[in-house]
């Protein structure tokens, strides 16, 4: 089965960025999906399954503490890793996300090299 | 920056479908390979008609081959791929900055939570040397006070020397101070005059500014050559204006920190000072913390026990002595007695030439024990005195409980912390009995009546006493726990004799007296007390009877 990884923020730059952080990946195969909603995500995430999910929280229509909740607790797809990603200043969303199931939690600010990193970690690629 | 690939142009969100639709309403057999010939849209077949690359400035990255539809599909894809790349490379462009603003980030989050200037120096090197490429840093500071530089801060090997860098002050100002922020690709001119090693190729540097004053310089330097750029010299400037307002605050804190120390100890020197003029005890049993709440007024009643301590014939003593050696033997009398009573709870209240004036807040027992302590001070100081060819001094220890006064006299313009009671003047009179009656401590019935541990004491009552000015008499008792063991040893074996010495004494029977005090002195000559009941025993007997027992003080 290919690797997957979903990128969803509703701003285009993160997403570009995003992207960008893990365009090496490209040539190892793996496959990139973007979503600029939440409901845009969880459609994706039905039809791809993909093993990871950079989702943001703060999102017009759906937010993503909804998705991963629905993702974890609704349609119970364990394998799928979903890092949360929110503005700094913020931290207090770090419980609310652990309850909806999330498995890490990021703020933006992010260090590209982390986000690269946890790729590679949870796709099981060697660096 | 990766390179882009066809079948990721494809796999794009809605790409792949909308090729699928476009070749389907062309009736198109056309298909899509990769440039390693894997198809990747279509069936492949034998009979090429048509071949067209797909390219990217220049790069085949894939063919579209079959029918003649096969050229608009072929330019479709060149178009995407164009696409493609500018999209990337402002996807590069973007993370590029990205990162610049996530370091800056960083960097100001950190500074917020130092205080120091050198973990400041620490900080900006660390995120300088992160993004822009260099193996050695120096953070050099001017002094405003001396106007000379000074090397902060160094990361890596230093490439500066701080002696040369003084003695080329002037050539550095001329292009550090001028030109704020710079690049210099080529740093031979600066190692000709020694400012630089000569290893050192490139260097990148930015002014550290405060209000638009220079107070320093950030450099990094390289010893590959290295093509710094705009970019560089931007995140740097933007490092050092961060850095420069952070140390500004760095030392303005150190300075407060300092001024506000210095204060602190200035402060605690005037109360140490005031605190040895005028006790602490005696500021916080008015109620106050210092000396400066302390006003005019100010009184509190208290029941202390006032201890009176004398040198006896201190006049004779003092004829032998010059102006100045007299106030030496005094200072050097008063430091040996000073602790005893500040030991045992007490504070003194007035030295008064060779007297001394204390005051025990709290039991009597306190009082007793330093006029013990003061007792055996000056057999440890008249071993001194003999070994250096000087005559023993002796002390009279006097004290009363009672009732006192403390409280602020004076006028606004002269304060002075005294003491008004009756008790005062009777403690005193009591240290003065210690002359007549040949002892060293002598303490008012009041003052034994306090003193629960009786037994820890060696007391002998001395009857009772008309004081000079008083109409009532007084108890008075003897304390010889301040002689040497040997000599307590003595006069305990004789206290028996002695206590019915007295008791005839006091019930005018002078005839047993003189028999018990005669019995008193054979055993224990050196007893002067007895010695002087003795005598007084006798001159009754000599002089007939009289009223009562009672001597008049």
């Amino acid at each position: 089965m290919s690797k997957k990884i979903l990128i969803v923020d509703d701003e285009a730059h993160i997403r570009m960025l995003l992207e960008q952080t893990l365009e090496e990946l490209e040539d190892e195969g793996v496959d990139f999906f973007t979503a600029e909603n939440g409901e845009q995500a969880l459609e994706i995430i039905q039809a791809e399954n993909p093993q990871l999910v950079y989702l943001d929280v703060m999102m017009p229509k759906m937010n993503g503490m909804e998705v991963c909740r629905r993702v974890k607790k609704e349609l119970e797809l364990s394998n799928v890793f979903i890092v949360l990603l929110t503005a700094k200043g913020q931290e207090l969303d770090r419980l609310k996300g652990q309850e909806v199931g999330a498995d890490v939690y990021m703020t933006k600010p992010f260090d590209p090299e982390v986000i690269l990193a946890k790729a590679r970690e949870v796709l099981a690629l060697d660096n | 920056m990766v390179q882009i690939n066809l079948k990721s142009i494809i796999r794009k969100n809605g790409t792949e479908s909308l090729i699928h639709s476009i070749m389907h309403e062309l009736k198109t057999t056309a298909w899509i390979e990769d440039d390693s010939g894997r198809i990747l849209v279509g069936e492949g077949r034998q009979d090429t008609q048509f071949s067209y690359p797909v390219t990217i400035e220049g790069r085949v990255i894939g063919y579209v081959k079959g029918d003649e539809n096969a050229l608009i599909i072929a330019n479709i894809l060149d178009h995407l791929a164009i696409k493609e790349t500018e999209r990337k490379k402002l996807g590069a462009e973007v993370l590029n900055l990205y990162q610049e603003i996530n370091m800056i980030f960083n960097f100001s989050e950190k500074l917020a939570q130092t205080i120091d200037a050198s973990s400041i120096c620490i900080i900006a090197f660390q995120e300088a040397m992160k993004v822009i490429e260099s193996d050695n840093g120096v953070i050099i500071l001017m002094d405003e006070n001396s106007k000379k530089l000074q090397v902060k801060a160094t990361s890596g090997e230093s490439f500066f020397n701080e002696e040369i860098i003084n003695a080329q002050l002037q050539f550095l100002l001329k292009i550090i101070w001028g030109v704020q922020s710079e690049i210099i690709t080529d740093t031979s001119s600066l190692a000709e005059v020694g400012i630089i090693l000569p290893e050192v190729h490139s260097i990148i540097y930015s002014a550290l500014k405060v209000n638009h004053r220079v107070m320093g310089v950030i450099i990094l330097g390289s010893k590959e050559e290295v093509n710094y750029t705009a970019a560089d010299l931007k995140l740097l400037t933007t490092l050092a204006l961060q850095s420069s307002s952070a140390m500004e605050s760095a030392f303005l804190y150190e300075k407060n920190i300092r001024e506000a120390q210095e204060k602190e100890q200035a402060m605690r020197l005037i109360n140490e000072v005031s605190g040895k003029f005028v006790p602490y005890e005696f500021i916080e049993s008015l109620g106050h913390a210092v000396l400066t709440d302390v006003k005019l007024g100010d009184q509190v009643e208290k029941i202390v026990t006032v201890l009176f301590s004398d040198i006896r014939d201190y006049t004779a003593l003092s004829e032998q002595m010059t102006p100045e050696e007299n106030f030496k033997f005094i200072c050097s009398f008063n430091e040996r007695m000073g602790p005893s009573i500040r030991k045992n709870n007490g504070f003194i209240n007035q030295y008064l030439g060779d007297a001394i004036m204390a005051i025990f807040p709290g039991n009597a027992s306190d009082a007793l024990c330093a006029a013990i302590e003061m007792q055996r001070n000056v057999i440890e100081f008249n071993l001194e005195r003999i070994k250096n060819g000087q005559q023993p001094i002796q002390i009279g220890v006097g004290m009363h409980t009672g009732p006192l006064i403390m409280g602020i006299t004076g006028d606004a313009d002269r304060l002075d912390a005294t003491t008004i009671s009756d008790t005062v003047n009777t403690a005193s009179r009591l240290e003065s009995l210690t002359k007549q009656y040949k002892t060293g401590i002598i303490l008012s019935e009041a003052t034994l009546a306090q003193i629960a541990n009786k037994e820890k004491f060696h007391l002998r009552s001395l009857g009772l006493v008309q004081l000079k000015g008083k109409l009532n008499h007084i108890d008075i008792h003897e304390c010889f726990s301040g002689i040497t063991e040997e000599s307590i040893f003595k006069r305990q074996k004789t206290l028996s004799t002695f206590n019915r010495g007295m008791f005839n004494y006091s019930n005018k029977s002078f005839s047993a007296a003189e028999q018990a005090f005669l019995s008193v002195a054979e055993v224990d000559p050196e007893d002067r007390t007895a010695e002087f009941f003795l005598r007084s025993s006798r001159a009754c007997i000599v002089s007939g009877v009289k009223e009562n027992g009672e001597i008049n003080g």
